[in-house]
C-alpha cells in the first residue's frame, strides 16, 4: 500500500502545473508572512513610524509596561496617563509630527484605550476619542458596560426580532461568564497571526485544489483508466491509495504551510499574550466565545484543517464522479466565494454561518453572533461546523471510494 | 482455463453494441476480427470487468467474473486500444506501479519488470520517460504491463493499430512467444495480424458472432467462391456494383479482378485459392453500390 501511495503522490507532483502550484503556494506563504509581520507598527519618540520585527520588539517593550489585570486601578491609571498626554503640547499641536510624538507615548496602552472606547460606546458604535472622556467614576463599570451594552442592543428595535429569548439569554450568559478582570499584555504577534490566517488558509485550499483535483480524473484524461480498473487491486486498494494520497497531501501541505507561517510570524513578533482573552482586542471585545488567543489560534488551525479536508475531498469526489479536473478545481472557488456574494441577503445569514468557508476563517467567525438552536439548546456556529464537517468528511470517504470503485469504462 | 460468454448483450441507450453473443474460449490465441464498430472493444471491456453487461453473463471456469471481482482480475492482463500511461513516469516506474496495482510483491515485481523490459526490447530505454517513447515502444511497454502478472487470460485490443509493418511483425512474434499455456484474445481489423498466430478466428459483425474457426477452416469454407477474371477497364464500376471485388490490378489493356462470388461471375473466370482477406471481405465487405457501407 505504501508503494501504491508513493506512486499516487509521484503522479501528482510529476505534473508541471502542480509543481508550479506548489511554488505559488510557497511564494504566497512568504508574501502573507511579510504582510503579517509588517502589520505591526511602532512610532518612536520622534514620531517616526516603523513596522516589522524591530518595531514589534519596541512595541512589546512599550505595551508590556502596561501588562497585568485590567482592574479599576489600572484603568484609572490609563485614563490619567491618557489625559496627561492629551494636555501635552505635542498632542495639541497642529503639526501631525508633533501629534505622532504624542501617540508614541500612548501606544503602550493603546489596546486598553481601545477597550475603553468600545465599552463606553453603544454596542454597535466605535468612537476613537471616547476614552478621552471616560470619567474616573465610570472606569469601574467597564465590564458591566459590556453586558449592559449587549442587553440594550438585543432589546433594541434594530435586532430584537432577530434573536429568540433563548438566544438572547445565551449571549448574555456567555458575556457574564467572561472571567474578569481581563489579563492584558502585548499580544500583537497573535493578533497579526490570526488576522492573516484566513488568507493563507484560503490560498492553501485554492492552490491545493489544483493538486488534488487530478488524483481521480487524471486516469480518464490520460486514458490510463482501462488498465487501472482491470488490475487486481485497482478498484480496491488502488482507490484507497488515491484517497490516502489526497488526505496525506492536504495534511502535510496544510500543516507544513500553517506551522511555517505560525513559526515565522510568532518568532518575528513574539508569542506574548497567548493566555490573554480575545476580548482584549478590538475585534474580540464583542465575541461571546470566552477563549484566549492561543485557544483561538488552535481553533483556527483545526477549523482550517477540517475545512480544507472537507472542501478538497469534495473536490476529489467531483473529480471521481465527473471525470473532469477542471470542474473539480472550481469547487474550492465556488465554496469559498459564493458565500461572499450571498452575504448581503439577510434571510440566508443562518445558512451562510454553517457553510464550510466559515471553517477557514474561525479567527473571524469567533466575532460573529451566529447562533443555532438544537433540541432547545443554543449553540454557537463554531462547535456545530467543526462537528458537522468532520462528520461530512468522514461520510465523503466511503462515498468517494464507492463512486470510483464502481466506475465503468464506456 | 475456460472463459464462457453466454447470451451477452450490451445496450447503450438504444444502440446494441454486443448482441446476444455466446461463445466459449479455452487456452490458445483467439483472433477477434471485425470492422470498426463491430463491438470488439465493448466485448473486451466486458471481459475485463470494465463494463457490466445489459444481459447475459461471463464465466471463468464456471464462476461469474463480476462476482469473482479481484480474483478474476488476478488472472487478467489487458492492453486497451487507447493505451494510456503516465507521461512523466519512466518505463521502469510505470511497470513497477502497474505491478503494485496487480498486487505483485515488491521484491518479485522488480525482477519481473526487469525480465519483461528485456523481453519486449525496452532495456535501453528503461529509464526513459514514457512520453519520450516511440509508438511501437509504447505498445511494447503496454504488452509488458499486461504480462506483469503472468496472466492466464490476456486480452489485447487492436494492439497493432498505428504500428509500422516492422513493429507489427515484431509484435506478432512477441504474442506468439507469450501464447503458451494461456488464453489470448486479440482484436484487430487487420487480417494479417491474426492469420498466422491465431488458433481460432472469431468474426464479429454488429455485435454478433457471424463465423468462427481456424484460419484454414475459414479459408476452406471459401474454397469455390474466389475468382479471377480479366475485363475491360470500363466494365469495372459495373462489376463492383454487382460483386464483392477483393482486388483490382490495372493492366495495359484492361484490369484483372479478384471477385468473391458463390457463382462463376464470367464464363472466362478462373477459380483462385482463397485467403483470409477474402473471408473478411465475404463477411464484412459491401458491393460498391451498397448503402451504409461498413468498410
Amino acid at each position: 500500500m505504501m508503494k501504491m501511495l508513493r506512486f499516487e503522490i509521484k503522479k501528482v507532483f510529476s505534473k508541471t502545473v502542480n509543481k508550479i502550484a506548489l511554488v505559488i503556494l510557497m511564494i504566497a506563504l512568504c508574501i502573507v508572512s511579510f504582510f503579517a509581520i509588517s502589520s505591526v507598527e511602532y512610532v518612536d519618540k520622534e514620531g517616526n513610524s516603523t513596522s516589522g520585527i524591530v518595531a514589534a520588539h519596541h512595541l512589546r517593550d512599550e505595551k508590556n509596561q502596561w501588562s497585568g489585570y485590567l482592574t479599576e486601578d489600572m484603568l484609572l491609571e490609563v485614563i490619567e496617563k491618557n489625559a496627561e498626554i492629551n494636555a501635552s503640547e505635542e498632542y495639541l499641536s497642529k503639526d501631525y509630527r508633533e501629534n505622532n510624538k504624542a501617540y508614541a507615548k500612548k501606544q503602550g496602552f493603546s489596546d486598553i484605550r481601545t477597550i475603553l472606547n468600545k465599552a463606553f460606546c453603544s454596542f454597535q458604535e466605535y468612537d476613537y476619542y471616547r476614552a478621552d472622556s471616560v470619567s474616573a467614576d465610570e472606569a469601574g463599570s467597564l465590564y458591566e458596560r459590556r453586558i449592559s451594552n449587549l442587553t440594550e442592543w438585543l432589546n433594541s428595535d434594530e435586532v430584537k426580532d432577530n434573536y429568540s429569548e433563548a438566544e438572547k439569554n445565551f449571549l448574555i450568559t456567555k458575556y457574564k461568564e467572561l472571567e474578569t478582570p481581563l489579563y492584558y499584555e502585548y499580544f500583537d504577534g497573535w493578533k497579526a497571526l490570526l488576522e492573516y490566517a484566513p488568507t493563507i488558509i484560503m490560498l492553501i485550499v485554492l492552490i491545493m485544489g489544483f493538486l488534488v483535483s487530478g488524483i481521480f480524473s487524471s486516469e480518464f484524461q490520460l486514458k490510463a483508466d482501462s488498465i487501472f480498473f482491470s488490475t487486481r487491486l485497482g478498484r480496491n486498494r488502488g482507490t484507497v491509495a488515491k484517497i490516502k494520497a489526497g488526505f496525506l497531501m492536504v495534511t502535510v501541505i496544510y500543516w507544513g504551510v500553517m506551522l511555517a507561517y505560525s513559526a515565522v510570524v510568532l518568532i518575528s513578533l513574539g508569542t506574548d499574550g497567548a493566555s490573554c482573552a480575545i476580548q482584549t482586542g478590538l475585534g474580540g471585545w464583542k465575541s461571546f466565545y470566552n477563549i484566549s488567543y492561543l485557544q483561538d489560534y488552535l481553533l483556527t488551525m483545526i477549523g482550517g484543517y477540517l475545512g480544507s479536508l472537507f472542501i478538497l475531498t469534495f473536490s476529489m469526489l467531483v473529480s471521481a464522479k465527473t471525470r473532469s479536473t477542471v470542474l473539480a478545481v472550481t469547487i474550492p472557488f465556488i465554496l469559498l466565494f459564493i458565500p461572499s456574494f450571498l452575504n448581503g441577503i439577510s434571510i440566508l445569514s443562518s445558512v451562510l454561518g454553517l457553510l464550510p468557508d466559515q471553517l477557514l476563517q474561525i479567527s473571524e467567525a469567533v466575532n460573529f453572533f451566529n447562533l443555532y438552536q438544537i433540541g432547545g439548546k443554543v449553540i454557537g456556529a463554531i462547535p456545530i461546523i467543526m462537528i458537522l464537517y468532520f462528520v461530512l468528511y468522514c461520510a465523503l470517504l466511503p462515498i468517494l471510494h464507492h463512486v470510483y470503485r464502481k466506475t465503468e469504462i464506456k | 482455463m475456460e472463459l464462457k460468454v453466454e447470451n451477452l448483450t450490451k445496450d447503450f441507450g438504444g444502440f446494441t453494441a454486443v448482441n446476444h453473443l455466446s461463445m466459449t474460449m479455452t487456452n490458445g490465441v483467439y483472433g477477434l476480427l471485425g470492422i470498426n464498430g463491430a463491438g470488439k472493444t465493448t466485448l473486451m471491456r466486458m471481459l475485463c470487468t470494465l463494463l457490466k453487461p445489459s444481459e447475459g453473463r461471463i464465466t471463468c471456469n464456471g464462476k461469474d467474473i463480476f462476482k469473482m471481482d479481484a480474483d478474476y482480475r488476478k488472472l487478467l492482463g489487458y492492453l486497451p486500444q487507447d493505451f494510456g500511461f503516465y507521461p512523466e513516469f519512466t518505463v521502469q516506474d510505470y511497470l513497477l506501479y502497474i505491478a503494485t496495482l496487480k498486487g505483485i510483491k515488491n521484491s518479485f515485481a522488480k525482477k519481473r519488470v526487469k525480465e519483461l523490459i528485456t523481453q519486449v526490447g525496452l532495456a535501453k530505454v528503461a529509464n526513459r520517460k514514457m512520453k519520450k517513447l516511440s509508438g511501437g515502444m509504447k505498445r511494447r511497454a503496454g504488452i509488458a504491463q499486461a504480462m506483469l502478472n503472468n496472466p492466464k487470460i490476456l486480452i489485447l485490443d487492436e494492439p497493432t493499430a498505428g504500428l509500422d509493418p516492422n513493429e507489427r511483425i515484431r509484435f506478432r512474434n512477441l504474442i506468439s512467444e507469450l501464447s503458451e499455456d494461456r488464453l489470448i484474445l486479440l482484436s484487430t481489423h487487420i487480417v494479417s495480424d491474426v492469420e498466422y498466430i491465431a488458433n481460432e478466428i472469431l468474426l464479429l459483425k454488429d455485435g454478433s458472432l457471424v463465423c468462427r474457426g481456424t484460419s484454414e477452416e475459414l479459408i476452406y469454407s471459401m474454397k469455390e467462391n474466389v475468382w479471377r477474371c480479366n475485363v475491360e477497364k470500363a466494365q469495372v464500376p459495373a462489376i463492383q456494383k454487382a460483386y464483392k471485388v477483393s482486388n483490382i490490378k490495372s493492366e495495359a489493356h484492361g484490369a484483372e479482378l479478384r471477385i468473391i462470388s458463390k457463382d462463376k461471375p464470367f464464363a472466362d473466370a478462373v477459380q483462385e485459392n482463397p485467403n483470409l482477406e477474402d473471408v473478411f471481405l465475404y463477411y464484412f465487405g459491401e458491393k460498391a453500390g451498397d448503402e451504409n457501407a461498413a468498410i
